[in-house]
């Protein structure tokens, strides 16, 4: 549905993204990352037909046309990073307004107003709307058609709780619909809980792309299990005693206070399990941690940040 | 088309919402009604001018005031803030049809707002010197449309260049286009002539008449109102210059006609390759 075939944007002799190749599938909910000024909003606006690559190509749709003709983008709906609205108008007159120009039946106003929660507000001007307010209008706007490819721009950087709950299953209903997300946040909170696959732009380059799957597989191999064991008179749960037999299995293990602490992929843990029994410990307490996406996130970056120096516009 | 009306019908409510267009048809209203009734006061209460001559008075308030307006409304309303350009830009929909659209919007709203000050000042003549002259009235309304055509094309230009940014250097920029072209070409056509000899001088003036947008309209509109004794020895050489009545329509007509278009045409060039 999204197509990044070697995309790339300079501003003067800033290049902002280099060579992009990415796919967003129909269903699929796909989180873009990286850094300030690593080329995620150049990117979205491209796809939006709002810059014109300097070269490669960005194509929406089934067939695909190029995000520049405006037939195109017929099939998408975009939320920018910072939406404004003129301020004399109100609420519903801004929703109508979208509505007309997309040629869509009257009852998809009170619909996406009521989705957004501003059924209250929408016949107050939005000069008197707070910023959050703004962003679920803009939120409504977007919902408006019911497009095949929605691209949202930090999308809840300015949501309240009530606001993100609206995000999430408008979220969760595209997918649902078979509809093909892209979305850019610092707030990998949202970013794990929504997205089927995680690209990370640093540089403006593509530096990882990792599904779901994958996320858990390398999250898993960050984590940690903790074992506390049964005190039995007469036998030495030491770490002196335990340690040497653990780490043929597992090399980082270690000791700490009462606790057998075993960091590593989440296959070796039942196997460390199995020989702590075969030693006839007997285990009190088991606590296993995964890894956090944020510290993945900051490793790829930091590995490569190096190589592509300071971010792009 | 359709689309084109929507965004036209969008600016339109926008625009007659905007407090520099509320105050832009008070002011207008007021000097209109005063020019008007200036005539009044100076035959001593024994009557106000003819529609002819006020609307010889009104030439000048039309040529200082709205291209000012023009271009300023223009901008800020031609150059939106990002978030908000975004959102129209990434439409399914020409950018051409936005542009073209929210200038009908635009032209639409001033002349709504120029509507009242010439209604104003058309009442009160009308009231006190009857329909003599309503000719030259009607001119000097379509020459202020032409005029607010004509800069709304300018401002499309200015903001074309400053898509979703860049709005206070548009701004800027706008205000001395209005400079230049209300004060400073007369000014220096009128510096450059006093240096030279009678005919060269003759020759720069009526160059510098048609090449400019506000001279083209300013020259045209006071020449139909009056004849050829708008301008006294001058209009006899613009004619001899131009050839006949007749030359002086084309050339007049296609210095207005080049203002009304080419710009508009590069706003719309520009617009189509520019990263919003």
């Amino acid at each position: 549905m999204i197509s990044f075939r070697s995309f790339s944007k300079s501003f003067g002799a800033q290049l902002a993204v280099d060579g992009l190749n990415l796919e967003v599938a129909r269903g699929e909910v796909l989180a873009l990352l990286g850094p300030n000024g690593s080329g995620k909003t150049t990117t979205l606006k491209a796809a939006a037909g709002l810059i014109v690559p300097s070269a490669g190509a960005v194509m929406l749709g089934e067939p695909p046309r190029s995000a520049q003709e405006p037939a195109a983008r017929e099939v998408l709906s975009y939320l920018p990073q910072k939406v404004s609205f003129p301020d004399a108008l109100t609420g519903r007159e801004i929703v109508e307004f979208y509505r007309e120009l997309r040629d869509l039946p009257g009852e998809r106003v009170p619909k996406v107003m009521r989705f957004a929660s501003l059924n209250g507000a929408g016949e107050r001007m939005v000069g008197t709307y707070s910023g959050g307010m703004v962003q679920r209008l803009g939120l409504a706007v977007a919902m408006l058609p019911e497009a095949p490819v929605f691209l949202l721009d930090e999308p809840t950087a300015a949501l309240d709780p009530d606001g993100l709950c609206a995000f999430d299953a408008l979220v969760q209903h595209a997918r649902e619909d078979g509809r093909a997300v892209l979305f850019t946040s610092h707030q990998l909170g949202d970013v794990e809980r929504l997205a089927d696959r995680f690209a990370i732009l640093v540089g403006g380059r593509l530096v990882a792309c990792l599904s779901a799957s994958d996320l858990k597989d390398r999250l898993a191999e960050r984590g940690v299990m903790r074992l506390r064991f049964a005190p039995v008179e007469g036998r030495d749960w030491t770490a002196e005693a335990v340690l040497p037999a653990v780490r043929p299995l597992a090399p980082a293990a270690s000791w700490s206070g009462d606790e057998l602490i075993v960091p590593g992929p989440a296959s070796v843990r039942p196997r460390v399990l199995d020989l702590v029994r075969t030693l006839g410990i007997e285990v009190r307490g088991l606590t296993a941690d995964e890894g956090q996406l944020g510290e993945l996130y900051r490793e790829l970056v930091a590995e490569a940040a190096p190589a592509h120096g300071e971010g792009a516009k | 088309m359709k689309k084109l009306r929507l965004f036209a019908a969008e600016e339109l409510a926008l625009a007659l919402r905007s407090r520099w267009t509320q105050i832009f048809a008070l002011v207008f209203a007021a000097l209109s009604a005063a020019v008007a009734g200036a005539g009044y006061v100076l035959s001593g209460g024994q009557g106000v001018q003819d529609f002819a001559r006020t609307a010889v008075s009104l030439v000048q308030l039309v040529v200082l005031l709205v291209p000012l307006t023009a271009l300023v409304i223009g901008v800020l309303s031609l150059a939106p803030e990002r978030g908000a350009a975004e959102l129209i830009y990434s439409q399914p929909v020409p950018r051409r049809t936005v542009l073209l659209g929210k200038l009908l919007g635009l032209f639409q709203a001033l002349a709504a707002a120029q509507a009242m000050g010439f209604g104003a000042a058309g009442l009160l003549v009308y009231s006190q010197a009857g329909s003599e002259g309503v000719g030259g009235f009607v001119l000097l309304v379509l020459a202020s449309l032409l005029t607010t055509a004509i800069f709304l094309g300018l401002a499309a230009l200015l903001a074309t260049g400053a898509v979703g940014r860049k709005r206070t250097r548009a701004l800027a920029l706008a205000l001395v286009v209005w400079f230049v072209a209300v004060v400073l070409l007369d000014l220096a056509a009128l510096g450059i002539a006093s240096v030279l000899p009678s005919g060269p001088a003759s020759r720069v003036l009526m160059v510098a008449a048609i090449v400019n947008p506000v001279g083209a309209v300013r020259t045209g509109a006071l020449l139909g109102i009056e004849g050829t004794g708008a301008f006294g020895a001058a209009s006899l050489a613009l004619f001899r210059f131009t050839r006949g009545a007749g030359g002086v329509g084309v050339v007049l007509g296609a210095s207005v006609l080049f203002w009304l278009v080419v710009p508009t045409l590069f706003a719309l060039r520009r617009l189509r390759r520019a990263d919003v």
